[in-house]
């Protein structure tokens, strides 16, 4: 049983379908026609204590939608989540004491009081006692550098202020799980490693759970092990974040040295479907193929019919390709199965 | 999850006190919303002492009893306003998706949402709507004893429940219309213009309406008729506390019903 569980979750949106105008909303309200949009459509999670996850996919593919079940801010249309044995929805405030959430775009900040008394209410609200306010606060304005923008009101705050603001309001109360969506998003490079470095240690040193949506690959590799990909609702990856390229790199490149004639070499080209040869210099060429067409022991014994071949290695696809990929909507390949963490 | 009532309370002071706080810190106009609050008032006692100018009764209803409904109608809409604004904000947190907030923490949504603004607005309505109320309650012969104080203390509670209640049902329907703006809710409003006037000038079907589907009569018919000893209609005031349980039932119901089709968009 994990700390997070999800069974065939589904989330569908109903809008309405009106006409333009008056005329069409008078319409809509005696033909109420709808279209049905499915956000998400039947997922599957187990997610272990202190497991740091990434969660990553395409915009519209399901993520913030799954964030939002899972915190219990919108109902499943059907299937069933336990976080830490309670139901988001029904048990919401349950839940809520044992989470913690930051979305990038939206605070949770007061807009109008300073900072220090954000904080201070959410003492009252999540019932912290005295000392762990005070040792939490503290850490949070050392680790986070705060102290320059405690006494400013929320809507004073830069976006990259704010996004530390939010991050310790998040935490005051030591949640088990936290869930951090786009928590980098649009910040300079020093903030973004600082809060990097901040989670990865809440995760590593204090075993917090964490659940992550991000557009930045450093943001994946830095804090979290695992990995699960969402395309149009469905998990299509669910592994580690180095085999993510074995499952998704449609591309391999050999690279062989040795002698040839270029010619021959050609023809072999020709040949061989889905595949490029690149002559670089002499007694250098490189061979880029996509390996579910032609597997890698066929290019190598082919070129070897025609070429002398002292040396080959093949290149390592590179990961950052691949996530790029996936925001792209570019990935579009047969599920593979009995993907495990 | 436990309801925990004096905790309740506690956090709703927080939240309030904060709000007053930064008003009176960052906003040094509010006072022209207290003044201007004030003049509308006066302006509506003007209208009803030009109309007892030329005849001495409505229906049987004197001039002072009018102005006891009409202060009603006002001391509980600035209580709305001034404590409980934040049922107007309902269409901007439900289309900006800004109840997210409310939803992550460990705390009543409805509370936070009740608690989250303050219309200093309100200020002036009460200050001269209990103005009027005490000046009209001058003008009735009514014996205080100790039952009759604590059925006043009790009606005047249950027709601030019974307004936020409203307030807070209409403004769920937020959850329906995603462009209509605030329509509904101003419209369910203005129903409380009729419950200014003794409700005996309406026919049956209005006087079923105010006091049934959106019950304004409880905020200031009903009260008047108990404290003016109006005997017709004193028994129907016994069930303002019953009537206030009933307006927060249905509000409440609206906002759960509501809340499974909330959609958290915005991002």
């Amino acid at each position: 049983m994990g700390t997070i569980e999800v069974r065939g979750l589904k989330k569908v949106f109903r809008q309405a379908v009106k006409d333009p105008g008056l005329a069409g909303a008078i319409k809509h309200l005696f033909t109420r026609k709808f279209t049905e949009k499915t956000a998400v459509s039947g997922i599957d999670l187990t997610v272990e204590e202190g497991e740091a996850i990434a969660y990553v996919g395409p915009n519209g593919a399901g993520k913030s939608t799954t964030i939002k079940m899972l915190t219990g801010i919108l109902v499943p249309t059907s299937g069933e989540i336990r976080v830490m044995g309670v139901d988001p929805f029904r048990d919401r405030m349950r839940n809520a004491r044992q989470i913690g959430a930051v979305f990038g775009q939206r605070t949770q900040l007061w807009w109008d009081i300073p900072v220090r008394e954000s904080f201070a209410l959410l003492k009252d609200i999540y019932e912290i006692p005295e000392d762990r306010f005070r040792r939490n606060l503290n850490t949070f304005i050392e680790l986070l550098g705060m102290d320059e923008f405690l006494g400013l009101t929320g809507r004073k705050l830069s976006l990259g202020q704010r996004m530390r603001a939010d991050l310790a309001a998040a935490l005051l109360h030591d949640p088990k799980i936290v869930y951090l969506d786009e928590p980098t998003i649009g910040l300079d490079v020093a903030v973004k490693e600082n809060i990097r470095g901040f989670v990865r240690a809440l995760n590593r040193e204090l075993g917090t759970t964490i659940m992550l949506t991000t557009h930045d690959l450093k943001d994946i590799e830095d804090i979290c092990r695992r990995l699960v990909i969402i395309d149009h609702g469905r998990i299509i990856y669910d592994g580690t974040i180095e085999a993510v390229k074995d499952a998704f790199a449609t591309e391999r490149t050999i690279h062989f040295q040795g002698t040839f004639e270029e010619s021959r070499l050609r023809e072999l080209a020709d040949r061989l479907p889905a595949a490029e040869v690149t002559i670089h210099e002499p007694g250098h060429f490189s061979v880029r193929f996509n390996r579910f067409v032609t597997g890698a022991p066929e290019i190598t014994s082919q070129v070897m019919g025609v070429a002398e071949v002292a040396d080959f290695r093949i290149s390592e696809p590179d990961i950052e390709e691949v996530i790029r990929k996936v925001y792209e909507g570019g990935i579009e390949l047969p599920r593979l199965t009995g993907m495990g963490a | 999850m436990r309801v925990r009532p004096i905790r309740g309370l506690y956090l709703y002071w927080r939240f309030i006190s904060t709000q007053i706080k930064a008003i009176l810190e960052y906003q040094a106009d509010f006072w022209i919303l207290v003044v201007s609050a004030v003049l509308t008032q006066l302006m509506g006692v003007v209208f009803i002492a030009a109309v007892f100018a030329r005849i001495p009764s409505i229906d049987g209803w004197g001039f002072w009893e009018v102005c006891f409904m009409y202060a009603m109608i006002y001391v509980t809409e600035g209580i709305g306003s001034l404590f409980f604004e934040g049922t107007w904000r309902m269409l901007r947190y439900v289309n900006m998706g800004e109840l997210d907030r409310f939803l992550l923490r460990p705390v009543s949504p409805v509370l936070q949402m009740l608690a989250s603004a303050v219309g200093m607005n309100g200020l002036g309505n009460i200050t001269l709507g209990c103005a009027l109320i005490a000046v009209s309650l001058r003008h009735v012969r009514i014996e205080w004893t100790a039952l009759t104080v604590f059925w006043t203390a009790v009606l005047l509670l249950s027709a601030v429940a019974i307004r936020v209640a409203i307030n807070f049902g209409s403004n769920c329907s937020a959850f329906w219309n995603k462009s209509s703006g605030n329509a509904v809710p101003l419209a369910v409003h203005n129903v409380g213009e009729f419950a200014k006037f003794p409700i005996t000038v309406f026919s049956h079907g209005v006087q079923l309406f105010v006091s049934v589907a959106v019950p304004f009569a409880f905020v200031s018919f009903y009260p008047a008729a108990y404290l003016f000893g109006h005997e017709d209609w004193t028994r129907y005031a016994y069930f303002g506390p019953l009537a206030a349980v009933y307006a927060w039932a249905v509000a409440y119901g609206i906002y759960r019903m509501g809340l499974r089709r909330y959609e958290s968009t915005g991002n």
